[in-house]
């Protein structure tokens, strides 16, 4: 786990967005601070980061709605600022809790916007039903939209953003109100619309990420935190923390954990969740940290091990789980990385 | 440009699948019905009796009812053009479309003033009621609807810039009708401030009542023309730089 994502900088192919020093800043409140990035064509780049971190703010100011406080935005070759109109040309845009029309039809408001997007006529049929096959919306295509679900909602402002076919896609939480069946699905159609187009997509959920993106870019309080590739966010979230949960009435346990190979911490959370069920005095809760140094496979085997000496201590195993790992933890983890991250930048 | 025709299609459609335009036009066909008949009522039974008084001059002019009935229809026709779209957020898929601010704040006033144009289309059956009836000087009749035109479509710009300066309808809505009411007592002024003075020079030249009576005794003034052109821009002006401000907000 030598390099984090901070270090190994993703260098893109050709950069459809590049973006560099970008600040925004309303009044005194300074929502993005100096963020440079680049994405290349094709990729599936996913904005990661808590809520109010600066994702909405700079998704914004790529689509052209926003003017940034200082900095450069290019969009496939245009300035957002100078050349505003062509660089809205090339952009497909759904924002945040996506705005629709609820007197229109589905049909109706898709065919408005390819004729905003400045669809030719002649085509503009065509790519509406191009648009709503591919967001899966032809059977309400004449519905009110006022009368669609949230998740239809969502899949019309899919369509809407690829209804012109741009060559890059911004959408801003693709996911957000979604139930869990709606959630697989909106995946899946971004999984696809990464396959024609350049994504940027947002999110404050890790696994949301992981599920549709091919690159990361994580921001915290308006800074780009790190950048890397999911494979890399993945072993960070590998967790170098497992929690032992033991009935552990001779006291020996922890101990037991500390002698064991490739373990440099143990700690005694107690007081943290007793579970209803169980007899609260009798059972520990451990936090063992393993060394940063080992392997994914090589801390599989120091968990083995941790248990098998937990239960050669005497007492039993009631339950083993990797902490950490969150979005939080993931953070933190980053923070703690700050001045590498800034010394590399 | 380009951009003007899709919006401005899609503001009219929006206005008339919405009840409450419907409600506007039957409320403002009822009162102007209930007025027109009252006029003739009056006239038929005066007789030759009114000097050059007109039922035409009387219905465009000389009545406080054509005001009433601005203040009613303006405000809550244009408070939603632009505080809606703010509010429930559509303004921003509208604006990251290729589209500029101009063309939006144009194809908004458009639509709106269609809307009023046809609101007013049905009262064209009173004249030619009039017509058939007695003789009807209709090159008056031209310069009262120019007048009413001109008057209304001051009074939309106003209305459309308070939509835009608020995320609020209701506020763009008071806004709009206390501006309106200002430019009217402004202009009633007229009649109770001395002649010769300054303040009487320009309660005169924004009053909308004689405006109207000049416009329907068929005097077109290129002063008033002048006013209710600068009446239109201005607004038109300050809402279009007030899009382009969210921008940097």
């Amino acid at each position: 786990m030598g390099s984090s994502p901070s270090r190994l900088r993703g260098r893109t192919r050709r950069a459809v967005i590049s973006v560099s020093h970008l600040t925004k800043r309303y009044g005194a409140h300074l929502a993005v601070d100096d963020v440079s990035f680049e994405v290349g064509k094709g990729e599936v780049v996913g904005f990661l980061g808590p809520n109010g971190a600066g994702k909405s703010t700079t998704l914004r100011i790529l689509a052209g709605f926003l003017g940034p406080t200082s900095g450069r935005v290019e969009v496939a070759g245009h300035d957002v600022v100078d050349e505003s109109f062509e660089a809205r040309r090339c952009i497909g845009y759904m924002p945040e809790a996506v705005p629709l029309y609820p007197e229109m039809r589905v049909v109706e408001y898709l065919r408005f916007r390819a004729e905003l997007k400045r669809v030719a006529r002649p085509r503009r049929a065509a790519y509406v039903d191009e648009a709503m096959r591919k967001a899966g919306v032809v059977e309400v295509a004449n519905k009110p939209i006022g009368h669609l679900s949230k998740g239809y909602r969502q899949r019309v402002g899919l369509a809407d953003a690829v209804v012109a076919k741009p060559p890059i896609v911004i959408l801003d939480e693709p996911t957000a109100g979604l139930d869990p069946n709606q959630i697989r699905e909106a995946r899946a159609l971004v999984r696809d619309l990464g396959r024609e187009h350049t994504v940027v997509l947002s999110t404050h959920i890790l696994s949301e990420v992981e599920a549709c993106a091919t690159r990361v870019l994580l921001i915290h309080q308006g800074k780009l935190a790190a950048q890397g590739s999911v494979d890399e966010l993945r072993k960070m979230r590998s967790s170098t923390v497992i929690e032992i949960v033991a009935r552990d009435e001779a006291g020996g346990a922890e101990g037991a954990l500390r002698a064991v190979d490739g373990v440099v911490r143990v700690a005694r959370a107690s007081g943290e969740r007793p579970a209803a069920t169980e007899a609260p005095e009798t059972t520990t809760r451990l936090r063992v940290t393993f060394a940063k140094k080992l392997s994914a496979d090589e801390r599989a085997r120091a968990t083995e091990r941790c248990v098998a000496s937990v239960v050669a201590a005497g007492a039993g195993v009631r339950e083993v789980r990797a902490a950490g790992g969150s979005l939080e933890d993931v953070f933190a983890s980053l923070t703690r990385e700050q001045p590498t991250a800034e010394a590399d930048a | 440009m380009r951009a003007f025709w899709p919006i401005y299609k899609r503001e009219l459609f929006a206005f008339f699948v919405t009840p409450l335009a419907w409600v506007l036009i039957v409320v403002f066909l009822v009162v102007q019905g209930m007025h027109f008949f009252l006029l003739v009522d009056h006239f038929a039974r005066a007789e030759g009796a009114m000097g050059d008084e007109t039922p035409l001059t009387a219905f465009f002019g000389n009545t406080v009812l054509l005001y009433l009935v601005l203040f009613v229809l303006v405000p809550p026709m244009t408070m939603r053009l632009f505080a809606e779209e703010r509010r429930s957020g559509t303004i921003e898929s509208l604006m990251t479309a290729p589209v500029s601010s101009i063309a939006v704040v144009l194809a908004k006033y458009a639509a709106v003033l269609t809307t009023y144009v046809a609101m007013w289309l049905p009262t064209v059956l009173y004249l030619v009621i009039l017509g058939r009836t007695g003789s009807l000087d209709w090159r008056s009749a031209a310069s009262a609807y120019l007048g009413v035109a001109l008057v209304g479509a001051g009074y939309l710009s106003l209305g459309l810039c308070a939509s835009a300066l608020t995320r609020s309808q209701f506020l763009a809505m008071v806004w709009t009708a206390l501006v309106l009411l200002a430019l009217f007592i402004l202009g009633v002024g007229e009649f109770v401030t001395r002649e010769g003075t300054l303040m009487h020079a320009v309660c005169s030249h924004v009053s909308v009542w004689s405006h109207m009576n000049d416009f329907a005794s068929g005097i077109v003034d290129s002063r008033r023309l002048v006013f209710y052109g600068t009446l239109v821009v201005l607004p038109l002006f300050v809402a279009t730089r007030a899009v382009e401000a969210w921008r940097w907000g």
